[in-house]
Formats: structure tokens, sequence, C-alpha cells
């Protein structure tokens, strides 16, 4: 393996459900969910600073397997979704875990908006719990959604949800927030909220991921079909004429194109490239203006199931584990692995249009 | 004792598939066709290797919003993107015909260099140059015939004022070059016309048409026609040749001294050369032969050369290519040119038959590892039963109790077939 990329020491036991960087833009944490039914944080630099392997911090025990994860508004609190259908709050610092609501099935993902102080779960109950942190008395907003949501991703104003059916909905977070301030009350809260945008996918098949632009001007969404497509908020036709899609992670064998689910999606926080992370192991970087492929990284020995770039986009974090689309639903030992490349200056920067 | 291997034959060298964008030729079509694919077909800004110019232009536009004018690393006069090229597909009969031209010319000229520094006789040559009379054997009607349908043909381009088509200086890629323009200008219509004429030779003995088309090709600038002129003379009964000729003869010398700007005298002077070239290899005359054709001639010319000659063919296309096949068709001897065309047709038909599995792999199925596009994976694994959840109140209260059995038994059921988990 090249040296400017080592992998994280003691990973998780079982599939990796999913890995987020702390938004902090000087830290080094890294927070992973995983199948082992465990959530575990770690630090990538040492008692003395140095980045490297890193430690694991702490391990967060759940009833059931974890399907995501995230930072709050500082790095001492991490909420997450699971299959318990649970989303919970976990203070860092004591250790304490509290649930913030419960869903009627396992819950997909959890996102947290640092300038609205909401966090919003997705079900596959087919609904978003709307939780505000600063008022946790209030009972969540229940948003009923068309279907099954698969995958979230929010920028400072906007929220996009990736559902089956290929189904996306945008909301407005602004909207979200004073919808849910307004509620009173406990128990379950129904609001019907007309989304800002209601789109159809622009890709054929089942959305595995989306992730929002940094700069809060589009998305990337990525499907089982080893495709991604890249969209813009505006809704003026100019703006709907720049998107675009295009196919990647695929290999071509024995005359048969194996065509990969592009698992994992990122944007880098500076240079608003992204990365993505396929079924076939690999992470290729994408310059989503130029319309570029930046860089592709040797393949690794599984499925990658998480990208994400560190706050001051200096790191790339890719969590490998065997696929439940490779067939093999046992994991082998080792075969969970946490890779961190240290990215040079231009590593991640786009070329600019030739 | 065996004979000695003399490198490849002329067949060999025929059969040899080439690329109509730059000439090159390769030991096969599949070699020829990834050249094309990464010179020709190439995408400068993806690297992408297309199939043809056509998929090429059709990527530049849909990929790139680029429009794609013209074929990377061609000639000059072979870049158009209209001729759909893939292999040896889709090249113009001219064209084939011109290389096969060119083929024929180079390897006599090897040959003859090779002869020039053995001093070995011709293969075929018997005492006496019997072989090489045989040319002669065109009748006087014949080659007045074609004398003046040539001379019809260029009159008729000259009042058309087309003259310039017809000519190949006009063919403009050699601006610039002064010096080279008598040769490559004048040397398509040799080609042109040389490529079928002198072929019924070829049944008969290779060597007589070594030096002609070689000859006048590097000869304008001297006085080479005089000697010339007097070959038949040398080595041949004067009969073949009619009255009107010697007059032709006469005739080139003076266009040649005029400036070789002078686009419409080439033509005239190699209209006459056919009649000539024909007695010039009498073997008297062998000795005289390297001086005059082996030493200027190196692989630059030859390009430079067939440069000139593709300009023409492809500058005529529309007008003047016609009427020159056409009167050319019908002084040729048939019996070579239908071996010639036969070739032609099994080559192609060779490339044909090994072009048509490639496009077949092209359209490979593709094959999509995870194909449920109703179920997530994730859902999927959330069903198997070492993951499934089992709510056991521990030390976090859930708002809502979970009936386990639902979550469990329902989801396990429906979609896993694995024994394993049951």
């Amino acid at each position: 393996m090249a040296s400017n990329q080592f992998s994280v020491a003691s990973p998780p036991t079982d599939a990796i459900s999913a890995l987020k960087f702390s938004p902090d833009a000087d830290s080094t944490r890294i927070v992973v969910s995983s199948w082992d039914k465990n959530v575990y944080l770690y630090d990538l630099r040492d008692e003395n600073g140095a980045v490297g392997e890193g430690k694991l911090l702490q391990k967060f025990e759940h009833r059931a397997p974890v399907l995501d994860v995230c930072f709050g508004a500082t790095e001492d609190e991490i909420y997450t979704a699971g299959l318990d259908w649970d989303v919970k709050k976990i203070d860092v610092a004591s250790s304490t875990q509290t649930v913030l609501s419960s869903h009627e099935a396992g819950v997909r993902s959890v996102v947290f908006s640092k300038e609205h102080n909401l966090v919003i779960s997705a079900s596959w109950d087919s609904t978003l719990h709307v939780h505000q942190t600063n008022d946790p008395a209030t009972a969540p907003a229940v948003i009923p959604l068309p279907s099954k949501p698969f995958s979230m991703s929010l920028t400072a104003t906007k929220l996009v949800v990736a559902m089956a059916s290929r189904a996306l909905h945008i909301y407005d977070l602004k909207a979200l927030a004073m919808l849910t301030a307004q509620s009173e009350g406990t128990g379950p809260n129904k609001i019907e909220i007309e989304p800002w945008q209601r789109r159809e996918s622009s890709l054929k098949f089942m959305t595995r991921s989306v992730a929002c632009m940094p700069d809060d001007a589009g998305y990337a969404s990525s499907s089982i079909e080893g495709r991604v497509a890249v969209e813009w908020f505006d809704p003026s036709a100019e703006s709907q004429a720049r998107k675009y899609a295009f196919k990647c992670h695929r290999q071509t064998a024995d005359d048969v194109d194996v065509v990969y689910p592009v698992n994992a999606l990122a944007f880098h926080p500076v240079h608003g490239t992204f990365a993505s992370g396929g079924g076939d192991g690999v992470v290729a970087l994408w310059d989503g203006i130029a319309k570029r492929r930046i860089r592709q990284y040797q393949k690794y020995p599984s499925s990658v199931a998480a990208v994400d770039f560190s706050g001051n986009g200096k790191y790339l974090a890719i969590a490998i584990s065997p696929g439940f689309e490779d067939g093999n639903d046992d994991v082998v030992e080792g075969t969970v692995k946490i890779f961190v490349r240290e990215l040079g200056e231009t590593e991640a920067k786009g070329k600019g249009a030739k | 004792m065996g004979k000695k291997r003399r490198g490849p034959t002329l067949d060999e060298l025929m059969a040899r598939p080439w690329c109509y964008y730059c000439e090159r030729d390769f030991d096969d079509l599949k070699i020829l066709i990834s050249h094309q694919k990464a010179k020709h077909f190439k995408c400068e800004r993806c690297g992408r290797r297309l199939n043809t110019a056509g998929g090429l232009s059709v990527h530049m536009s849909q990929v790139h919003k680029e429009q794609l004018s013209a074929v990377d690393n061609a000639l000059p006069n072979r870049s158009s993107l209209d001729v759909e090229i893939f292999g040896m597909e889709g090249v113009p009969e001219d064209i084939i015909q011109a290389h096969h031209q060119r083929v024929v010319t180079q390897f006599q000229q090897a040959e003859a260099e090779r002869q020039a520094v053995t001093g070995n006789p011709p293969p075929g040559t018997g005492v006496g140059g019997q072989p090489a009379k045989k040319p002669k054997l065109e009748s006087v009607s014949d080659l007045k015939k074609r004398l003046a349908e040539h001379k019809a043909k260029k009159a008729e381009s000259r009042t058309g004022g087309s003259s310039g088509e017809a000519t190949p200086v006009g063919a403009g890629q050699m601006a610039g070059q002064m010096p080279v323009i008598p040769v490559g200008g004048q040397t398509p219509n040799v080609g042109g016309f040389t490529a079928n004429y002198p072929q019924p030779y070829g049944t008969a003995s290779p060597y007589p048409q070594t030096a002609s088309p070689v000859y006048p090709t590097f000869s304008p600038g001297q006085q080479p026609f005089p000697p010339s002129a007097q070959f038949p003379p040398a080595g041949y009964s004067p009969q073949p040749f009619p009255t009107g000729t010697p007059q032709t003869y006469s005739a080139t010398p003076s266009a040649f001294q005029v400036p070789p700007g002078q686009s419409n005298t080439p033509p005239q002077t190699t209209g006459t050369f056919p009649p000539r070239s024909g007695s010039l290899p009498t073997p008297p005359n062998l000795p005289q032969r390297p001086a005059v054709a082996a030493p200027p001639v190196n692989a630059y010319q030859m390009q430079q050369m067939h440069m000139g000659h593709a300009a023409a063919l492809n500058g005529d296309k529309p007008h003047a290519e016609p009427t020159l096949s056409t009167s050319v068709d019908e002084l040729i001897n048939g019996t070579a040119k239908q071996a010639d065309a036969a070739a032609a047709a099994t080559a192609t038909a060779a490339a044909e038959k090994k072009t048509e599995e490639k496009p077949k792999k092209d359209k490979s199925k593709a094959r999509l590892v995870y194909s449920d596009n109703e179920i997530s994976p994730e859902e999927k694994m959330a069903r198997l039963a070492r993951y499934a959840y089992v709510p056991e109140d521990t030390d976090v209260v859930a708002v809502e109790e979970v009936p386990a059995s639902t979550v469990v038994g329902t989801n396990r059921m429906d979609s896993l077939g694995d024994p394993a988990d049951a």
C-alpha cells in the first residue's frame, strides 16, 4: 500500500454501515457504525499528536446493528440510527445513550444540522423524524414519506432524502425547523409538509447514496447500477440542463460488463470535488464541475462501504467490508478495514476545465 | 540447392493490411485496428479509443460537447471524417488501387536495386530480353486510342478550367516546398495511370515495370527524355510506336523546360510515359539503370510522392476521377485487373470476417452485482437471522414496545432462501 495510506487499528468485527469524520476542521476523529452492533470512535492522532493508524477511543454497544451515525454539535455528541428502530444520542464524555425517538422499523440514516440544531432520522417505516436538539422535551415531528428512504444528506439550508421507487425529496431546513418548533406537547406529532422540491432520480435504478455539495448548489446521487448523477438545486432551466450522470465502478470480464453498486459518495469540503466508493472496491475522485475523474485509487480487497473526507479535507477515510451484494453472508476476519489516505495538497483538487 | 528466400513476395506485400489514414502497413488486421484506435480514433480529451472516426465524432460531441473536424495523425488529404474506415473496410476503391500500385512500385524498386547490386538478371528474364518484348505487343490502334483519350481528357479539363484538379500540383498540400512540387505533383498522374496500366506487364515479368514509374519521377528536372526517346530504336522494332508518339516526345522536353510552376504540363508528359516505359527495361539498358532509378529514392521521397498522389485522387474524386478510371479501365488488360480485384476482394472479405466478430464483443451484456431494484442491500442484511433484533428491554427504554415476531419472522421468510439462516 502507498505510504500515504494507513489502516486504522482495531476495526469493527462485522460489516461497516457508516463512517463519518468529525466536521471540526482540525479534528481527526472518526466515528464508525457497524453491523456488529457497535459504534466505534477513533482518533487518528496518537498521544503525541502525530497522525497515524490511530486508536480506538471508545466503543458504544447497541442492541442491534447500527446503520448510521453522525457527529452532533460537538465532537462529544454522536447520533446513531439502528435496526433496533431507535434514534439515539450518545454523550461521549459520560458514555450515556439516550433514545431520542423510536421509529416503526429500522432506522436507515441520521443527519445533524448544526445551522438549525436539528437531528433528522429516516426509517424504513417511510417516515422522517425531526428532533430539536436544543429542546429535547418536545416530541419529534414525524414527516411521512412516499417510499422507504435509502440515503440522506444535507447542506446548510437543504435536506435531500433519496427513497425507493427513485423518489427524491428536497426539504427546506428552515421550514422544517419552524414546523418542528411549532409542534407542542408530547406524543407522536405528525406534520404534513410539502417538500421544497419533489424529484425523480435521474438514475434508472435504486438510489444507493446521496451527498450534497458543500457550496449548497446541488447534490450527487448514486445507484446500484454503477452510475452517479450530479444535479443542481436551482430549479431554473439552465441549472437543470447542467445535470448529468456517468457510469463508473464497472469491470469487463469475459464479455460481460460487471456493474457494481456505488455505495458511497462524499464531497470534499474545500475543493468541492467528490469521492465515490463502489462494490468493486474502487474509490475514485471526481470533479463534478469539470465532469472529470481526478484519480482512481488502487482497488481495495473488498467492497467500499463508506467514504468521508476530514473537516479540513486533508484526509480521506475509506471503510471496506464485504458487501451483501457479493452473496457471501459471512464476514471473514480481517476483511473489514478502515483506510485513511493522507491527501496531497492538490490530490483532490479539480484540474479545471481545459 | 534450395532457392534462397529473398524477402516477401509481391503477393505477400499486397495482402498486408494498411491504414487508410497514414498509409502504414501492418502484419495483420488486428494490429491495424489497434493502430487506428490508438492513433486516429483516440479522444484527445479523455483518451478513450473509439472504433471509427464517426464514433469518435459522436463521442466528442456527446461527451465533451466538441466538434471533431479532422482525423488525428492522418495524412493531410486523408483526414476527412466522411469516409467511414474500420481496419481495411470502407477504404475507397481508388485509394486501394493507388496503394497497390505504390506497393508494386516499391517492390520493383527494391528488386531493381537488388539486381543492380547483385548483378543478377531479373527473374524470368532469358537471353536476348525476350520476355521484355512482350509489353510491346500492344497494338498500334490501342496505343493511339489511349493517347487520343488522354489528350481529350486533358483538353477537356483544361477548357473546363479545372485543370488544377486534374493536376496534382493543384493539390496544394506541398506549397512552400517548391523543389518537391514537380516530383510530388507529377507522380500522382503517373501513379494514376500506371495503377492500371502496367499490370499486364507485371504478369509477363515484373522487371520492365521496375524502372518505369520511378524513372519519370526523378528525372523531370534534367533531360532524360532525349535518351529515352532513343530507346525504342535500340531495343525494339519501331512498329508499336504510332506516328503520333514521336511528336509527343519532342513536345515533352520543351514542356519540361517550362518552369515547374506551370501545372498543366506534367500531365501531358506523363501521358506519353507508358509507351516509353515499356521500352526502358530492355537488357541493353541495364547497366545504365541503377544510376537513374536507384539512388534518388529514399523513404522520405516515396512518402512525398504518395502524399501527393493521394491528394490528387482525393481532390479529383467528384470530377476527374470517374473519367480517368473509366478510360483507364478500357485500356487495361482485363486479366490482370481481375486478378488484382480478386485478390483485393478476398483480402477485404477476410478483413470483414475478422471485423465482424468485434462489434459483438462490444455489445456485451451487463451484469448487475446487486440487481434487486426494490430492496436495498441493508434491508436484506437486516433480514439475516444474525442481525435480527430481539428487544429485551435492557438499559434503554424504547418509547414503543416492539413486537419481535414480526421483525424477525416475516422478514426472514420472504426473501431469504438461504437455509443456513433459517
